[in-house]
């Protein structure tokens, strides 16, 4: 499922998924602006069938907090 | 119909590169709210029908300052169609949330206002700009604080925004610059849920949520196709299990399903669907592998058929294969096959359509008869910008081109054809009621075109009423009917002694009757009338007009330089098939 998530990422902020890590985030890929978080939850939540909380959105800093959030809400992301 | 996500155009339109198609149009896209990834799916959807997508996106909520000032990016861009997205929060302002914080009066004159703002803000666009403008009209909200009192309620919440979008759609109804984007349907079809996304809205404005972009953006593409004329004029349809259920051939007569039955009655739903749009001028065909007979005892007889045989301009009902059946409806129609689009229930049939005529659009029909209609309703291209006498009558005019040939297949020689045709051509000059017909010949003539200029309705105004230059068309009449306005030449008269063809086109539908050298006798005529020396004209090779390509040689014009000329004062013959009326 990690894997689902990172191609997913690397997708929407058109990286490859090879520099994609936990620490991940708005700062360290440059593509990753406003708008394309909101792609990102978007997207999240349509393939993973779920819903964010307005929290967890802003609370939402790298990969790592968007993986807390999936576990919280029951998405078991393997490897 | 858009299948794929947001991030998959944001991605794909790094990929497309400007200027690669022949095809161009200016765009800008203007809105009261967060519009990001709209350009991006425009683009690759433009890309994908081979148009190079030029667009402006003007900043965010900044519509009024790009329309009032002068000079704004917007007038700099000079687009061609300009795309104004408003939505019902903006507009209300605070009444949105309070509207019974104000009496019914204070609505009511509230509406007044704000619809005059806005009125006022288009009319100024109109004259800074000779872009057609399509604005979408508000949805009217679900919600209401008063409930179910609201439908009680005068000049309510709802009622409100109605007025207000009906006060639009009746302002601009006769004012061809103007199309009003029916948004507020948009939402009935999606769902207000769907469309609206609270959290997208909180975070960053977004009015439209991001899953349904690409669904807006196919519905703001019908413009941009239609606009361009690239319009599909003609469905092919297979017989057997696509108008009917059933194979004809085998299970006979009353056999067959239409009507009677749940399964019959979504053949005949579908029929009723076809036979509309066949109302508004689009041909219907007939490409089915059958015995002639049994399918034509059904299409004449069997009393639960809509669609009979005057309904199809084109009948190929045979034992040969699909693909050549509809290269000949391609040719004897007179269309590119880009212009089709192919109904057939056989996956086979439709691989092969689809392999060997790419251009064709083959739909892919389901298994299940039920949906046949649902998705000829969601079936975009066959939209237009205008609908003219000559489109609802064109079915009439393609019946009467087929008692044409089977009088032309009588007659041996094609001047004793032409002569029995009892010709007259009618030459009209551009005014409000032929502009449209001549903007919409322009843009959608590609094989008897000179020079393939392609003019808007406004550009034909100016045009018109530029001392500079002639616009005039001609209606053609014979005596199976009238074929309406099928022909339009535009005439530069800057220089006073040599004239320059800027236009001249006819329609595929009256080719091969002389029409043509008609009209130029009577444009040398009046050349000669008015002590012209030369008259000049280009042909500009295009991949479809191979048909024009020796027009001006066989009429006598020499080669120039890099143009063609003509003499007035020499002797050109009017064709003797033709009667010349001038209105």
């Amino acid at each position: 499922m990690s894997k689902k998530l990172y191609v997913l990422i690397g997708r929407i902020m058109d990286v490859p998924v090879t520099e994609l890590n936990d620490n991940s985030s708005p700062e360290t890929i440059p593509s990753w602006d406003s708008f394309n978080s909101y792609l990102l939850l978007d997207e999240l939540e349509s393939e993973f069938q779920t819903e964010f909380s307005i929290d967890e959105v802003v609370e939402t800093k790298n990969i790592a907090d968007i993986k807390k959030h999936l576990k919280n809400h029951g998405i078991v992301l393997d490897d | 119909m858009s299948n794929e996500k947001l991030s998959y155009f944001m991605n794909k339109s790094k990929s497309v590169k400007d200027a690669t198609f022949d095809k161009t149009i200016k765009i800008a896209l203007l809105s009261s709210f967060t519009i990001n990834g709209f350009y991006e799916t425009l683009r690759v959807k433009m890309s994908e029908h081979q148009i190079d997508g030029n667009i402006h996106v003007g900043a965010y909520n900044q519509y009024n300052q790009e329309i009032l000032k002068n000079n704004s990016e917007l007038y700099n861009f000079k687009p061609n169609l300009t795309f104004l997205m408003i939505d019902t929060r903006t507009i209300l302002g605070e009444i949105f949330y309070s509207p019974y914080s104000i009496s019914a009066e204070e609505r009511k004159k509230n509406i007044e206002k704000k619809f005059l703002e806005l009125k006022n803000l288009i009319n100024i666009f109109l004259n800074k700009s000779n872009s057609k403008l399509i604005i979408t009209n508000l949805h009217v909200p679900t919600y209401s604080p008063y409930g179910l009192y609201e439908t009680k309620t005068e000049y309510g919440f709802h009622f409100m925004v109605s007025d207000f979008n009906k006060k639009l759609e009746t302002e601009f109804l006769k004012n061809d610059s103007v199309y009003i984007f029916n948004f507020n349907q948009f939402v009935s079809k999606y769902g207000n849920d769907n469309i609206f996304n609270i959290k997208q809205f909180l975070f960053g404005d977004i009015k439209i949520s991001l899953d349904y972009i690409p669904f807006l953006a196919d519905e703001f593409l019908n413009y941009i196709l239609a606009s361009l004329g690239l319009t599909k004029r003609c469905i092919v349809l297979d017989l057997d299990n696509t108008l009917w259920g059933g194979v004809i051939g085998e299970d006979g007569f009353d056999g067959i399903q239409l009507g009677s039955n749940p399964q019959g009655n979504a053949y005949v739903e579908f029929q009723k669907y076809l036979l509309a749009l066949n109302q508004r001028g689009v041909l219907l065909a007939i490409n089915s592998k059958n015995n002639l007979e049994d399918a034509l005892k059904v299409i004449d007889d069997h009393p639960n058929m809509i669609l009979r045989r005057d309904n199809f301009s084109c009948l190929k009902i045979n034992w040969n294969d699909k693909v050549s059946n509809m290269k000949e409806i391609s040719q004897e129609l007179n269309f590119g096959l880009d212009n089709f689009v192919f109904f057939d229930d056989d996956p086979v049939n439709r691989e092969f359509m689809k392999s060997s005529l790419p251009q064709v659009h083959t739909v892919n029909l389901p298994k299940d008869p039920s949906q046949y209609s649902i998705i000829l309703q969601n079936l975009k291209g066959f939209d237009t910008l205008t609908i003219t006498k000559e489109d609802s009558e064109r079915n009439q005019m393609y019946l009467e081109q087929q008692n044409r040939k089977e009088l032309q297949s009588n007659v041996v020689e094609l001047d004793d054809f032409l002569k029995q045709l009892e010709l007259r051509v009618s030459l009209k000059s551009a005014n409000e009621f032929t502009i449209p017909r001549i903007s919409q010949l322009t843009m959608k003539t590609n094989q008897f075109n000179l020079t393939t200029k392609r003019y808007q309705e406004e550009d034909i105004e100016k045009l018109a009423n530029n001392i500079d230059f002639f616009v005039g068309c001609a209606q053609v009449i014979d005596k199976f009917g009238d074929n309406g306005i099928t022909s339009v030449y535009i005439i530069n008269k800057q220089n006073k002694k040599e004239w320059i063809i800027d236009t001249f086109l006819l329609s595929c539908r009256v080719m091969g009757r002389e029409i043509e050298k008609a009209i130029l006798a009577h444009i040398i005529s009046d050349a000669r009338n008015n002590n012209v020396d030369k008259i000049y004209a280009n042909y500009i090779p295009t991949q479809k007009n191979k048909p024009i390509e020796n027009f001006l040689s066989n009429c006598g014009f020499k080669h120039e330089k890099n143009s063609w000329v003509i003499i007035p004062k020499d002797d050109f013959k009017l064709p003797d098939c033709i009667k010349l009326i001038e209105e």
